[in-house]
Protein backbone atom coordinates (compact mmCIF):
# COMPACT_ATOMS: atom_id res chain seq x y z
CA UNK A 1 0.00 0.00 0.00
CA UNK A 2 1.45 3.55 -0.63
CA UNK A 3 1.72 5.91 2.22
CA UNK A 4 1.12 9.32 1.08
CA UNK A 5 3.89 11.75 1.66
CA UNK A 6 1.71 13.86 4.41
CA UNK A 7 1.27 10.40 6.67
CA UNK A 8 4.95 9.96 5.77
CA UNK A 9 5.91 13.44 7.10
CA UNK A 10 3.61 13.38 10.24
CA UNK A 11 4.78 10.07 11.06
CA UNK A 12 8.40 11.50 11.12
CA UNK A 13 7.54 14.67 12.74
CA UNK A 14 6.21 12.89 15.61
CA UNK A 15 9.43 10.59 15.60
CA UNK A 16 11.52 13.68 15.65
CA UNK A 17 9.32 14.65 19.13
CA UNK A 18 10.49 11.21 20.86
CA UNK A 19 7.47 8.89 19.69
CA UNK A 20 8.86 5.54 19.29
CA UNK A 21 5.59 4.23 17.88
CA UNK A 22 5.10 6.52 14.88
CA UNK A 23 8.83 5.92 14.17
CA UNK A 24 8.68 2.49 14.08
CA UNK A 25 5.60 3.11 11.58
CA UNK A 26 7.64 5.28 9.50
CA UNK A 27 10.34 3.14 8.67
CA UNK A 28 8.18 0.27 8.49
CA UNK A 29 5.83 2.23 5.41
CA UNK A 30 9.16 2.90 4.21
CA UNK A 31 10.18 -0.39 3.53
CA UNK A 32 8.14 -1.29 0.45
CA UNK A 33 8.71 2.08 -1.00
CA UNK A 34 12.51 1.77 -0.68
CA UNK A 35 12.60 -1.66 -2.15
CA UNK A 36 10.84 -0.72 -5.30
CA UNK A 37 13.64 2.20 -5.05
CA UNK A 38 16.40 -0.21 -5.47
CA UNK A 39 15.10 -2.92 -7.21
CA UNK A 40 14.28 -1.19 -9.89
CA UNK A 41 18.15 0.50 -9.94
CA UNK A 42 19.76 -3.06 -9.05
CA UNK A 43 18.14 -5.76 -11.21
CA UNK A 44 18.12 -9.38 -10.00
CA UNK A 45 20.04 -8.57 -6.88
CA UNK A 46 17.85 -8.84 -4.41
CA UNK A 47 20.12 -9.50 -1.02
CA UNK A 48 21.82 -6.50 -2.49
CA UNK A 49 18.32 -4.60 -2.55
CA UNK A 50 17.59 -5.90 1.28
CA UNK A 51 21.28 -4.43 2.55
CA UNK A 52 20.55 -0.90 0.88
CA UNK A 53 16.93 -0.90 2.32
CA UNK A 54 18.11 -1.74 5.84
CA UNK A 55 21.65 0.53 5.22
CA UNK A 56 18.97 3.44 4.18
CA UNK A 57 16.59 2.78 7.77
CA UNK A 58 19.26 2.91 9.43
CA UNK A 59 20.58 6.03 7.61
CA UNK A 60 17.29 7.54 8.04
CA UNK A 61 17.56 6.27 12.09
CA UNK A 62 21.04 7.77 13.02
CA UNK A 63 20.87 10.76 10.60
CA UNK A 64 17.48 12.33 11.10
CA UNK A 65 18.69 15.40 12.62
CA UNK A 66 19.62 15.87 9.18
CA UNK A 67 15.81 16.73 7.91
CA UNK A 68 14.20 20.07 8.05
CA UNK A 69 10.54 19.78 9.11
CA UNK A 70 10.10 22.48 6.70
CA UNK A 71 10.74 20.46 3.80
CA UNK A 72 9.13 17.95 1.89
CA UNK A 73 10.14 14.04 3.92
CA UNK A 74 10.25 12.19 0.62
CA UNK A 75 12.62 14.45 -1.60
CA UNK A 76 14.78 13.59 1.85
CA UNK A 77 14.57 10.16 2.20
CA UNK A 78 15.11 9.45 -2.00
CA UNK A 79 18.71 11.85 -0.93
CA UNK A 80 19.42 9.27 1.35
CA UNK A 81 18.44 6.56 -0.62
CA UNK A 82 20.10 7.48 -3.65
CA UNK A 83 23.85 8.35 -1.62
CA UNK A 84 23.24 5.06 0.05
CA UNK A 85 22.97 3.18 -3.64
CA UNK A 86 26.20 5.22 -5.19
CA UNK A 87 28.39 4.22 -1.82
CA UNK A 88 27.03 0.83 -2.72
CA UNK A 89 28.69 0.75 -5.90
CA UNK A 90 31.36 2.52 -5.04
CA UNK A 91 31.96 -0.28 -2.23
CA UNK A 92 31.93 -2.83 -4.54
CA UNK A 93 33.99 -1.16 -7.52
CA UNK A 94 30.94 -1.54 -9.56
CA UNK A 95 31.08 -0.19 -12.62
CA UNK A 96 27.91 0.54 -15.28
CA UNK A 97 28.14 -0.84 -18.45
CA UNK A 98 27.35 1.67 -21.02
CA UNK A 99 24.09 0.20 -22.37
CA UNK A 100 22.58 0.31 -18.98
CA UNK A 101 23.03 3.79 -18.81
CA UNK A 102 19.95 4.52 -20.67
CA UNK A 103 17.81 2.34 -18.58
CA UNK A 104 19.17 3.87 -14.89
CA UNK A 105 18.63 7.36 -16.89
CA UNK A 106 14.77 6.47 -17.58
CA UNK A 107 14.11 5.05 -14.10
CA UNK A 108 15.59 8.17 -12.72
CA UNK A 109 12.33 9.27 -13.29
CA UNK A 110 11.08 7.34 -10.55
CA UNK A 111 11.25 9.34 -7.96
CA UNK A 112 8.73 12.11 -9.54
CA UNK A 113 6.36 9.02 -10.80
CA UNK A 114 6.18 8.10 -6.89
CA UNK A 115 5.25 11.21 -5.91
CA UNK A 116 2.94 12.00 -9.01
CA UNK A 117 1.42 8.06 -7.46
CA UNK A 118 1.33 9.40 -3.91
CA UNK A 119 -0.83 11.97 -5.12
CA UNK A 120 -3.53 10.63 -6.99
CA UNK A 121 -3.96 7.99 -4.45
CA UNK A 122 -4.58 11.44 -1.96
CA UNK A 123 -7.07 12.49 -4.59
CA UNK A 124 -8.96 9.08 -5.32
CA UNK A 125 -8.91 8.81 -1.47
CA UNK A 126 -11.91 11.43 -1.62
CA UNK A 127 -14.27 9.82 -3.76
CA UNK A 128 -16.64 6.96 -3.76
CA UNK A 129 -14.54 3.45 -3.35
CA UNK A 130 -16.75 2.18 -6.65
CA UNK A 131 -15.82 6.00 -8.22
CA UNK A 132 -12.18 5.48 -7.13
CA UNK A 133 -11.77 2.27 -8.91
CA UNK A 134 -12.99 2.95 -11.72
CA UNK A 135 -10.81 5.81 -12.86
CA UNK A 136 -7.74 4.18 -11.12
CA UNK A 137 -8.57 0.75 -13.62
CA UNK A 138 -9.58 2.59 -16.63
CA UNK A 139 -7.25 5.99 -17.00
CA UNK A 140 -4.02 4.47 -14.51
CA UNK A 141 -4.19 0.67 -15.17
CA UNK A 142 -5.33 1.29 -18.69
CA UNK A 143 -8.17 -1.73 -18.96
CA UNK A 144 -11.00 -1.05 -21.33
CA UNK A 145 -14.16 -0.26 -20.13
CA UNK A 146 -15.60 -3.88 -20.73
CA UNK A 147 -12.83 -5.40 -18.50
CA UNK A 148 -12.92 -3.20 -15.75
CA UNK A 149 -16.79 -4.07 -15.70
CA UNK A 150 -15.98 -7.53 -15.53
CA UNK A 151 -13.11 -7.34 -12.81
CA UNK A 152 -15.79 -4.80 -10.71
CA UNK A 153 -18.34 -6.91 -11.01
CA UNK A 154 -20.55 -4.43 -12.58
CA UNK A 155 -22.20 -2.75 -15.76
CA UNK A 156 -20.29 -1.15 -18.52
CA UNK A 157 -22.59 1.78 -18.35
CA UNK A 158 -21.84 1.77 -14.41
CA UNK A 159 -18.36 2.32 -15.28
CA UNK A 160 -18.91 4.77 -17.77
CA UNK A 161 -21.04 6.71 -14.99
CA UNK A 162 -18.90 6.24 -12.26
CA UNK A 163 -15.80 7.50 -14.19
CA UNK A 164 -17.36 10.12 -15.58
CA UNK A 165 -19.23 11.66 -12.09
CA UNK A 166 -15.39 10.67 -10.32
CA UNK A 167 -13.41 12.68 -12.52
CA UNK A 168 -16.00 15.51 -12.50
CA UNK A 169 -15.94 15.88 -8.41
CA UNK A 170 -11.63 15.38 -8.90
CA UNK A 171 -12.02 18.58 -11.34
CA UNK A 172 -14.33 20.59 -9.00
CA UNK A 173 -11.73 19.71 -5.91
CA UNK A 174 -8.72 20.46 -7.70
CA UNK A 175 -9.83 23.42 -9.20
CA UNK A 176 -11.22 24.43 -4.93
CA UNK A 177 -7.35 23.45 -3.68
CA UNK A 178 -6.26 25.71 -6.05
CA UNK A 179 -8.05 29.15 -5.68
CA UNK B 1 19.63 -9.70 11.05
CA UNK B 2 16.03 -9.04 8.81
CA UNK B 3 14.50 -5.99 8.52
CA UNK B 4 11.51 -6.48 10.51
CA UNK B 5 13.71 -6.88 13.84
CA UNK B 6 16.31 -4.14 12.68
CA UNK B 7 13.35 -2.16 13.21
CA UNK B 8 11.95 -2.94 16.18
CA UNK B 9 15.59 -2.63 17.41
CA UNK B 10 15.75 1.09 15.75
CA UNK B 11 12.42 1.96 17.85
CA UNK B 12 13.51 0.71 20.93
CA UNK B 13 15.24 3.93 22.07
CA UNK B 14 13.85 7.05 19.93
CA UNK B 15 15.04 9.74 21.90
CA UNK B 16 13.77 13.30 20.53
CA UNK B 17 15.46 15.46 18.12
CA UNK B 18 14.81 19.26 19.20
CA UNK B 19 14.06 21.42 15.58
CA UNK B 20 17.35 23.05 15.80
CA UNK B 21 19.08 19.85 16.08
CA UNK B 22 21.56 20.34 13.44
CA UNK B 23 22.79 23.85 13.98
CA UNK B 24 23.43 23.01 17.57
CA UNK B 25 25.36 19.66 16.36
CA UNK B 26 27.38 21.74 13.78
CA UNK B 27 27.79 24.74 16.87
CA UNK B 28 28.97 21.88 19.46
CA UNK B 29 32.00 20.40 16.99
CA UNK B 30 32.70 24.09 16.13
CA UNK B 31 32.93 25.40 19.63
CA UNK B 32 34.47 22.61 20.81
CA UNK B 33 37.41 22.20 18.28
CA UNK B 34 37.55 26.36 18.99
CA UNK B 35 38.77 25.69 22.42
CA UNK B 36 41.23 22.76 21.83
CA UNK B 37 42.82 25.98 19.13
CA UNK B 38 42.71 28.39 21.50
CA UNK B 39 44.14 26.30 24.22
CA UNK B 40 47.04 25.60 21.56
CA UNK B 41 47.53 29.33 20.92
CA UNK B 42 47.70 30.55 24.45
CA UNK B 43 50.41 27.44 25.65
CA UNK B 44 52.15 27.19 22.33
CA UNK B 45 52.60 30.69 21.08
CA UNK B 46 51.34 32.96 23.56
CA UNK B 47 48.37 35.58 23.71
CA UNK B 48 49.89 38.80 22.36
CA UNK B 49 51.41 40.95 25.18
CA UNK B 50 49.82 44.28 24.33
CA UNK B 51 46.08 42.73 23.42
CA UNK B 52 44.39 44.80 25.53
CA UNK B 53 45.93 48.34 23.55
CA UNK B 54 45.78 46.12 20.21
CA UNK B 55 41.96 45.68 21.11
CA UNK B 56 41.39 49.29 20.91
CA UNK B 57 43.21 49.87 17.52
CA UNK B 58 41.57 49.44 13.90
CA UNK B 59 43.70 46.82 12.50
CA UNK B 60 42.48 44.40 15.40
CA UNK B 61 39.23 44.74 14.89
CA UNK B 62 39.98 44.47 10.85
CA UNK B 63 41.93 41.32 11.02
CA UNK B 64 38.73 39.75 13.27
CA UNK B 65 35.81 41.24 11.34
CA UNK B 66 37.65 39.80 7.94
CA UNK B 67 38.39 36.30 9.47
CA UNK B 68 34.84 36.09 11.28
CA UNK B 69 32.94 37.21 8.52
CA UNK B 70 34.44 34.68 6.40
CA UNK B 71 34.06 31.86 9.21
CA UNK B 72 30.20 32.61 9.75
CA UNK B 73 29.51 32.68 5.91
CA UNK B 74 31.40 29.28 6.13
CA UNK B 75 29.25 27.73 8.64
CA UNK B 76 26.00 28.64 6.76
CA UNK B 77 27.44 26.41 4.01
CA UNK B 78 28.54 23.70 6.13
CA UNK B 79 24.59 23.74 7.72
CA UNK B 80 23.45 23.33 4.37
CA UNK B 81 25.91 20.60 2.75
CA UNK B 82 24.75 18.76 6.37
CA UNK B 83 21.59 17.98 4.86
CA UNK B 84 21.29 15.52 1.83
CA UNK B 85 19.73 18.01 -0.30
CA UNK B 86 21.55 20.89 -0.01
CA UNK B 87 20.50 23.09 -2.90
CA UNK B 88 22.19 25.25 -5.00
CA UNK B 89 25.24 27.44 -3.37
CA UNK B 90 25.40 30.61 -4.77
CA UNK B 91 25.23 32.16 -1.78
CA UNK B 92 29.04 31.23 -1.09
CA UNK B 93 29.99 34.36 -3.36
CA UNK B 94 29.11 36.85 -0.20
CA UNK B 95 32.17 35.60 0.83
CA UNK B 96 33.87 37.89 -1.74
CA UNK B 97 32.33 41.27 -0.24
CA UNK B 98 34.88 41.27 3.21
CA UNK B 99 38.15 40.02 0.77
CA UNK B 100 37.07 42.77 -1.50
CA UNK B 101 36.60 45.43 1.49
CA UNK B 102 39.92 44.63 3.35
CA UNK B 103 41.37 44.99 -0.36
CA UNK B 104 40.39 47.95 -0.34
CA UNK B 105 41.73 48.91 3.18
CA UNK B 106 44.85 47.25 1.60
CA UNK B 107 44.90 49.56 -1.56
CA UNK B 108 44.01 52.53 0.95
CA UNK B 109 47.84 52.04 3.36
CA UNK B 110 49.68 51.25 -0.01
CA UNK B 111 48.52 54.63 -0.91
CA UNK B 112 49.83 56.47 2.08
CA UNK B 113 52.82 54.51 2.37
CA UNK B 114 55.76 55.44 0.54
CA UNK B 115 56.39 52.60 -2.20
CA UNK B 116 60.50 51.32 -0.27
CA UNK B 117 58.30 50.00 2.63
CA UNK B 118 55.48 48.29 0.75
CA UNK B 119 58.03 44.92 0.82
CA UNK B 120 58.44 44.87 4.50
CA UNK B 121 54.44 45.60 4.83
CA UNK B 122 53.35 42.95 3.06
CA UNK B 123 55.50 40.33 4.49
CA UNK B 124 55.98 41.48 8.43
CA UNK B 125 57.67 40.21 10.50
CA UNK B 126 55.53 36.17 10.44
CA UNK B 127 54.53 35.49 6.36
CA UNK B 128 56.43 32.53 6.43
CA UNK B 129 54.77 30.97 9.36
CA UNK B 130 51.09 32.60 9.13
CA UNK B 131 50.06 30.57 6.60
CA UNK B 132 50.98 26.83 7.93
CA UNK B 133 50.16 28.21 11.94
CA UNK B 134 46.48 29.18 10.55
CA UNK B 135 46.37 25.64 8.48
CA UNK B 136 48.02 23.61 11.58
CA UNK B 137 44.97 25.87 14.10
CA UNK B 138 42.36 24.62 12.01
CA UNK B 139 42.77 21.07 12.69
CA UNK B 140 41.10 20.35 16.06
CA UNK B 141 38.22 22.89 14.88
CA UNK B 142 37.98 20.57 11.12
CA UNK B 143 37.90 17.48 13.35
CA UNK B 144 35.16 18.60 15.65
CA UNK B 145 33.18 19.32 12.41
CA UNK B 146 33.66 15.72 11.14
CA UNK B 147 32.08 15.22 14.66
CA UNK B 148 29.15 17.25 13.61
CA UNK B 149 28.73 15.23 10.66
CA UNK B 150 28.91 12.36 11.91
CA UNK B 151 25.32 12.77 12.08
CA UNK B 152 24.55 14.27 9.27
CA UNK B 153 23.71 13.37 5.87
CA UNK B 154 26.02 15.23 3.41
CA UNK B 155 25.55 13.87 -0.15
CA UNK B 156 28.28 16.09 -1.60
CA UNK B 157 31.15 15.16 0.29
CA UNK B 158 33.90 17.21 -1.85
CA UNK B 159 31.99 20.45 -1.25
CA UNK B 160 30.94 19.44 2.70
CA UNK B 161 34.69 18.88 3.25
CA UNK B 162 36.07 22.61 1.11
CA UNK B 163 33.53 24.23 3.45
CA UNK B 164 34.30 22.51 7.04
CA UNK B 165 37.78 23.30 5.62
CA UNK B 166 37.08 26.99 5.30
CA UNK B 167 35.43 27.19 8.05
CA UNK B 168 37.86 25.80 10.69
CA UNK B 169 40.20 27.63 8.57
CA UNK B 170 38.71 31.09 8.97
CA UNK B 171 37.71 30.18 12.76
CA UNK B 172 41.54 29.62 13.36
CA UNK B 173 42.84 32.38 11.71
CA UNK B 174 40.09 34.20 14.17
CA UNK B 175 41.53 32.71 17.35
CA UNK B 176 45.22 32.63 15.85
CA UNK B 177 44.48 36.96 15.68
CA UNK B 178 44.92 36.98 19.91
CA UNK B 179 48.48 35.90 18.77
CA UNK B 180 49.51 37.61 16.03
CA UNK B 181 50.88 41.01 16.28
CA UNK B 182 50.89 41.86 12.65
CA UNK B 183 48.72 45.44 11.44
CA UNK B 184 48.94 45.44 7.64
CA UNK B 185 45.74 44.80 5.94
CA UNK B 186 47.58 43.80 2.82
CA UNK B 187 49.39 40.99 4.94
CA UNK B 188 46.44 39.75 6.23
CA UNK B 189 44.45 39.99 2.72
CA UNK B 190 47.48 37.90 1.25
CA UNK B 191 48.94 35.36 4.29
CA UNK B 192 45.39 35.01 6.55
CA UNK B 193 43.47 33.96 3.73
CA UNK B 194 46.58 31.87 2.10
CA UNK B 195 46.11 29.76 5.26
CA UNK B 196 42.52 29.59 5.14
CA UNK B 197 42.50 28.17 1.76
CA UNK B 198 44.74 25.96 2.01
CA UNK B 199 42.10 24.42 5.22
CA UNK B 200 39.74 24.27 2.62
CA UNK B 201 41.96 23.23 0.37
CA UNK B 202 42.95 20.14 2.41
CA UNK B 203 39.24 19.33 3.43
CA UNK B 204 38.51 19.14 -0.23
CA UNK B 205 40.79 16.40 -0.19
CA UNK B 206 40.27 14.58 2.61
CA UNK B 207 36.52 15.33 2.46
CA UNK B 208 35.22 12.42 0.43
CA UNK B 209 37.69 10.04 2.32
CA UNK B 210 36.60 11.12 5.88
CA UNK B 211 33.04 12.01 5.66
CA UNK B 212 31.57 9.06 3.73
CA UNK B 213 28.78 7.07 5.62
Amino acid sequence: MQVSEAQLKTWMTEGLDGDAVAHAALLRALVPLLRAFYRRRLRGADDDVEDLVQDTLIAVHTRRASYDRGRPFTAWLYAIARYRMIDHFRRRKMTVPIEDVEAILTIEGFEDAANAQMDVDRLLAGLSPKQARAIRDTHIDGLSIAEAASRADIGESDVKVSVHRGLKALAARIKGEWS
Amino acid sequence: MNTEQLIQSLSQNVRPVPRRALGRRIGLGLASGAIVTMALVASLLGIRPDLHQAMHGFSFWMKWIYTASLGIGAVFAVARLGRPTPGPLRGLWLLGIPVLLLAGIGIGELAVTPSRDWLAMWLGVSWKVCPWLVLTLAMPIFIGLLWSFRRLAPTRLRAAGATAGLAAGAWAATIYCLHCPEVSAIFVLTWYSLGIVLAAGAGAVVGPRLMRW
